[in-house]
């Protein structure tokens, strides 16, 4: 389980996974050394997480070989591999929060003492996994007692408790502060130094930079290459990640833009963003782009009236929102699509008609009478508009393939006619096809002049839309790019805090 | 999870409020009630309390895995009328043995339900609540039902003999039954298992406990109880009446969650959801020594019910509100906060 | 994911959903319209079991008038309940246990305030239920508490304040101080006939039912609660109120239970707190029956009055049969466990989360 044979800790041979509809990952051979940190780099949709979801285990179907320590192993559920050695740490933890540190730590494992637990020894071994991650804590406090940071190093001291010779970190730096970055990395270098190998996700450069041996850079469900970090560069590596240019792509007809229309004052809800400060305009196509945790998705939930400001102001066409639910907002015309589709978007039992009429039911009914008939015209045209496949508005949504659900999400937010539409990672794990729609759809929009901002993490998506991208990090909006200071290369960098003008 | 860590000293008040509370209760109604603070009064509440604190020690595993058993009221009474129903044509022995398997088959049948038909728990339990009083009162008659033999009473003079001031077979065998499951839940594998299925069911999968059986026990021990509770009681009074178990529900489950076990799981202890009962029962002891009747007992446990649902549902409604807060943004709103503070104070 | 089509492409072919079915289960109105109709079709197989049992001999008079009548009573008290219990589902909170006291408090209410005139009685007795709607509506909508323990202690809570406030006794409609005129009309509420067959209670479920339909599936209140049933999360980022929409479903449920309430105490011409015991119960299994699933968002009020239908006359030929009425609340149970279990296991095969 510990030591490799070959050279390598592990080995990922000519590994695939198809879902119905698209390759997630294509034909990816990469290997790992033991004691060695190994970036996997690429965006949204590149196939790094898949990969990594089937050395996780959550696959039974995929092909190509695996070899850890230079067994070939098969990898079909999570327990499988945890026992043959691979250790993950998510950015969603899986600790048991009424539960303490200690219990969390030895789960299943508690050690005995004939019956009884041996609970000197528990607290001792507790202490001695809290130690290898810097943690000094008494073990015997339950997790909802302790910060989101101490919670992440438990997951890790947890994971690191199984003995795993393989350890992949998902983004684990997304919600931590400078020390707290200080003290995961001192804690890598230790790893390393036990002869840990280490696949570290991350869309930090600057990171990447100084904690990784190597890197490899993933794209389209493809392993574009592998270099050593001391012998690339930060372009060469978003040169890599991102492929070749797409302006052309996205052909961008004359569209005018017109007057302010957004206007936003110093927003803030306090501890989640600060002081957001900006301009839209009609016809505008605004981007925000950050990496995850910038509050991106916080700030679109106060701009559309879920959440309440702590202070600064809204104003739409020169007058301030009035009201403060988001039925208030949706009246004035700012409408919201939300990040996940399956629960917060859609109402997955139910059928494509009665999803895409969800957010205007007061608007068809009088009197209170609600009228389907009313909502029938919308549904057909935006089916067609949209090219829903089946194009039956009675088909349960949790039917459709995931291009097809998004695309009744976003018919639905059009149903609603909006004057301002926040659109939150409109295409993300949507396919090709589904895709060119849906962006074509976002076109048509603006060019009506809707005013349309669009969260999005997909480089190529915000570089071929939008006029303008705002960027987000840590809470502020750090900067405004036009459209002709964008590529995908100096959006990701300055999300990344770097870059000309940071 | 918080923003920054919470005090050690707040926490252990959250592990030791029952006790606090007991001792609250203790001295004001000893003070206050007339004839509280006597051994006679004591007796009675320790045997009152017996019943219900036999079936809080089932129903609080069970709510340690983060369900619930509704069915545990009909569960008690449908043991008492078996044990008395059945006792002349079986005997004691056999039909205490029968009522206490019955108990034992109603929980496996609630956990088989949760766990393979994935149902809520509450759900299930209150369709089982129902066919056992259903088949109660079909049994009985719609009487109850008594033994009047000698050996019965034998049994109930035995059970009520003191044979320390205060502590009589009855109490003795709550008392033994509590210990030795507390005992299980805090210093064996197997019972602190019981809190991490109920604090992530997921996570305790994962780490290879087999959360099936668990929850399956924790029903199966929670008819057990049930039914034991409503042996002895039942013995003891040498008739199994109908409604024997009527308010055990509201009574149990305002003592569990009072005594610090959550309806979310993963966190409680049985001996602290006794010493609630025996709080409870104190306080509404003291009221009838104050001269209030017995409807003015039931309102007020009912209040305290409702109370401790309404606190818990708004303590989960908080939490959720400040889900997400980054740290390092509420620091810089407290030192602009604090700079705004010291310029108004230098400019004053 | 980056450019592989020239500029100016046409739309891609519309992609064939891999794996989805295309025998997909279609839900929404054709289904329910089916569902429906299965509902009935059991209520016609009991009758038809009852006769077929009268012809046998095991049973005594089935399909005699009066009996028929009596079936007819019955579902009308049950009936009116589950309709307002009806809505309760539907919103995804399973059910309202609060029923049976609130049953016997208005009771209580209304006998009490006789003595000033029937206008009076009737409109404290629904203010009184309405509150207790309110108050529950306002918890479990805005504070999420889980339903079912939040209405069990609600129930508590108002059985104590019935034995606080009566101590124990019962009080009778003619009692000293009562108007006699008023009490007349309150006996009526209870056996007022039209043409000597059809008593008010059933005239009453039949607008609740007709105006309840209509309500739940050509409303805009309906639409929104079946959002809210649905997807909680979801109808609440469309913009929809769904604290208010739970709130008004349990508004509906003590409504109908206050109305059920008045025709029990009528019936026994007494105000006791055992007078809407089991109504919670009754009334949920008819909802299940009927089609509702309680995971709520699907099902119809006319289901919900054959599920109504079918308890009764499934009483009735257990009541024939000399089956007492405590085994039959454990055949109620027993049918309440089998149909949740068929619907929780089938629509988990379908794939979905449902119970």
């Amino acid at each position: 389980m510990g030591e490799p044979v070959s050279g390598y800790a592990l080995e990922m041979r000519h590994v695939g996974k198809r879902f119905p509809g698209t390759i997630a990952v294509d034909d990816v051979s990469f290997e790992v050394r033991a004691g060695e940190v190994h970036a996997l780099v690429g965006e949204n949709g590149a196939g790094k997480s898949t990969l990594m979801k089937i050395l996780a285990g959550s696959f039974d179907d995929y092909t190509g070989e695996i070899a850890i320590g230079g067994r070939v192993v098969l990898l079909h559920s999570p327990t499988l591999a945890k026992h043959h050695g691979v250790g993950m740490i998510y950015q969603e933890l899986s600790l048991a929060r009424p539960i303490s540190i200690t219990e969390n730590l030895l789960a299943g494992r508690l050690p005995r003492r004939g019956p009884l637990l041996d609970r000197p020894r528990a607290r001792a071994q507790a202490k001695e996994l809290l130690a290898f991650v810097g943690l000094d804590l008494d073990p015997n406090l339950p997790i909802e007692d302790i910060s989101q940071h101490e919670a992440q190093l438990v997951e890790i001291a947890k994971v690191l408790g199984n003995r795993p010779s393989i350890l992949v970190m998902d983004e684990p730096t997304s919600a931590l502060s400078r020390e707290e970055v200080e003290r995961l990395f001192a804690i890598i270098g230790d790893l390393k130094r036990r002869g840990i190998a280490i696949v570290y996700i991350s869309h930090h450069l600057p990171e990447i930079f100084r904690i990784a041996d190597r890197v490899t850079v993933m794209r389209d469900g493809k392993k574009i290459d592998t270099r050593l970090v001391a012998e690339v560069s930060r372009e060469e590596i978003v040169q890599m990640m991102v492929g070749r240019s797409v302006k052309e792509f996205y052909r961008r007809d004359e569209r005018a833009i017109g007057e302010v229309r957004l206007r936003v004052r110093g927003l803030s809800r306090f501890g989640f963003f600060h002081g957001a400060t900006f301009e839209a305009r009609r016809g505008e196509i605004l981007g925000i782009c950050g990496l995850s945790g910038a509050g991106r998705t916080e700030l679109a939930r106060v701009l559309t009236g879920l959440d309440r400001a702590d202070e600064g102001s809204i104003e739409l066409d020169g007058k301030p929102v009035r009201g403060s639910t988001m039925a208030d907002f949706l009246e004035q015309g700012i409408s919201y699509l939300t990040e996940d589709r399956k629960t917060e978007g859609l109402a997955i039992r139910l059928p494509v008609e009665d999803n895409v009429l969800s957010a205007i039911v007061d608007r068809l009914s009088s009197a209170g009478v609600y009228s389907r008939a009313r909502g029938k015209p919308a549904v057909e045209r935006l089916i067609g508009e949209l090219s829903i496949y089946p194009p039956d508005p009675s088909r349960t949504v949790g039917n459709l393939s995931g291009g097809n659900q998004q695309k009744v999400l976003l018919a639905k937010w059009l149903a609603s006619e909006p004057r301002v539409l926040i659109l939150d990672e409109p295409t993300r794990g949507v396919d090709i096809g589904a895709k060119i729609t849906i962006h074509t759809s976002i076109e048509k929009l603006a060019r009506e002049g809707c005013t349309v901002l669009l969260i999005s993490s997909d480089l190529p998506e915000l570089v071929g839309l939008c006029d303008r991208v705002m960027i987000m990090r840590k809470g502020h909006l750090i900067r405004e790019m036009q459209y002709s200071e964008c590529t995908e290369e100096s959006l990701l960098l300055a999300a990344n805090g770097e870059g000309a003008a940071s | 999870m918080r923003s920054s860590g919470r005090s050690s000293l707040l926490a252990l008040g959250d592990k030791y409020r029952i006790y606090i509370l007991f001792v609250v209760v203790f001295a004001v109604m000893s003070l206050t009630a007339p004839k509280f603070f006597n051994v006679l009064n004591f007796t009675a509440i320790f045997n009152a309390v017996t019943m219900n604190a036999t079936v809080a020690i089932g129903f609080t595993v069970v709510m340690i895995c983060g369900q619930l058993d509704l069915s545990i009221g009909s569960v008690i009474s449908f043991a008492g009328v078996l044990t008395m129903g059945l006792q002349p044509v079986l005997g004691f022995a056999g039909s205490i043995a029968v009522a206490v398997a019955g108990g034992a088959l109603v929980g496996l049948f609630n956990g088989l339900l949760v766990t393979k038909a994935k149902i809520n728990s509450f759900i299930v339990t209150l369709g089982t609540m129902t066919i056992l009083q259903g088949s109660i009162y079909q049994f009985s008659g719609g009487n109850s039902i008594s033994v009047t033999t000698d050996e019965v009473f034998k049994i109930s003079d035995f059970l009520s003999k003191n044979i320390v001031p205060l502590i009589t077979p009855q109490v003795l065998l709550t008392i033994v039954l509590v210990l030795v499951v507390e005992f299980v839940l805090r210093r064996t594998r197997v019972g602190r298992n019981f809190y991490i299925v109920g604090g992530n069911r997921t996570t305790a999968w994962l780490a290879g406990v087999p959360t099936d059986n668990y929850l399956n026990s924790a029903f199966v021990l929670s008819g057990v109880t049930a039914a034991i509770g409503g042996v002895v009681s039942v013995l003891v009074s040498t008739a199994a009446t109908l409604k024997l178990g009527e308010n055990s529900l509201m009574y149990v489950i305002s003592a569990t969650i009072i005594g610090g076990t959550a309806m979310s799981g993963g966190k409680g202890g049985v001996l602290r959801s006794v010493v609630a009962i025996m709080t409870l029962e104190m306080l509404y002891t003291g009221i009838i020594l104050f001269g209030l009747g017995n409807e003015v007992k039931i309102f007020l446990a009912g209040l305290i019910l409702a109370y401790v649902v309404l606190y818990e549902a708004y303590a989960v409604y908080r939490h959720e509100k400040a889900l997400g807060q980054r740290p390092e943004l509420m620091k810089e709103l407290a030192e602009r906060a604090s700079a705004a503070r010291s310029r108004k104070s230098a400019g004053a | 994911m980056s450019g592989t089509s020239p500029a100016g492409a046409p739309a891609a072919h519309p992609q064939r959903p891999g794996g989805a079915d295309s025998r997909a289960l279609r839900t929404g109105s054709f289904s329910s319209i089916v569902n429906t109709a299965g509902v009935y079709a059991i209520a016609v197989l009991f009758l038809l079991l009852g006769s077929v049992l009268q012809l046998t001999g095991a049973i005594g008079n089935f399909l005699s008038p009066q009996n028929l009548l009596n079936i007819v009573d019955a579902v009308a008290l049950v009936g009116i309940v589950a309709v307002g219990m009806a809505f309760v589902t539907y919103s995804g909170n399973y059910a309202d246990l609060s029923v049976p006291t609130t049953m016997g408090f208005t009771g209580y209410i209304c006998i009490e305030l006789l003595r000033y005139n029937f206008a009076v009685a009737l409109a404290g007795a629904l203010a009184v239920g309405l509150l207790i709607g309110v108050f529950n509506g306002f918890v479990v909508g805005r504070f999420k508490a889980n339903p079912i323990i939040w209405t069990l202690a609600v129930n508590y809570v108002t059985m104590g304040v019935i034995r606080l406030v009566w101590v124990n006794k019962q009080i009778y409609p003619d009692m000293v101080g009562s108007q006699q005129h008023a009490v007349a009309l309150f006996d009526a509420i209870y056996r007022l006939r039209f043409f000597n067959l059809i008593g008010l209670p059933l005239v009453i479920l039949i607008v609740l039912v007709v105006v309840g339909q209509f309500v739940l599936a050509r409303t805009s209140f309906g639409v929104k609660l079946k959002l809210t049933g649905s997807s909680p999360r979801a109808a609440k980022l469309s913009g929809i109120a769904v604290e208010r929409a739970v709130m008004w479903s349990f508004v509906l449920v003590a409504f109908t239970a206050t109305i059920a309430g008045l025709a029990v105490t009528s019936l026994s011409r007494v105000g006791a707190w055992y007078n809407g015991a089991g109504y919670d119960f009754k009334a949920v299994t008819a909802v299940v029956i009927g089609g509702m699933t309680l995971a709520g968002g699907r099902g119809t009020i006319f289901g919900v009055l054959g599920g109504s239908l079918i308890i009764g006359i499934l009483n009735n030929i257990m009541t024939l049969l000399g089956i007492g009425t405590f085994s039959q609340d454990m055949v109620r149970g027993a049918i309440f466990i089998v149909v949740v279990g068929i619907n929780a296991l089938s629509l988990r095969r379908m794939g979905r989360d449902d119970a």
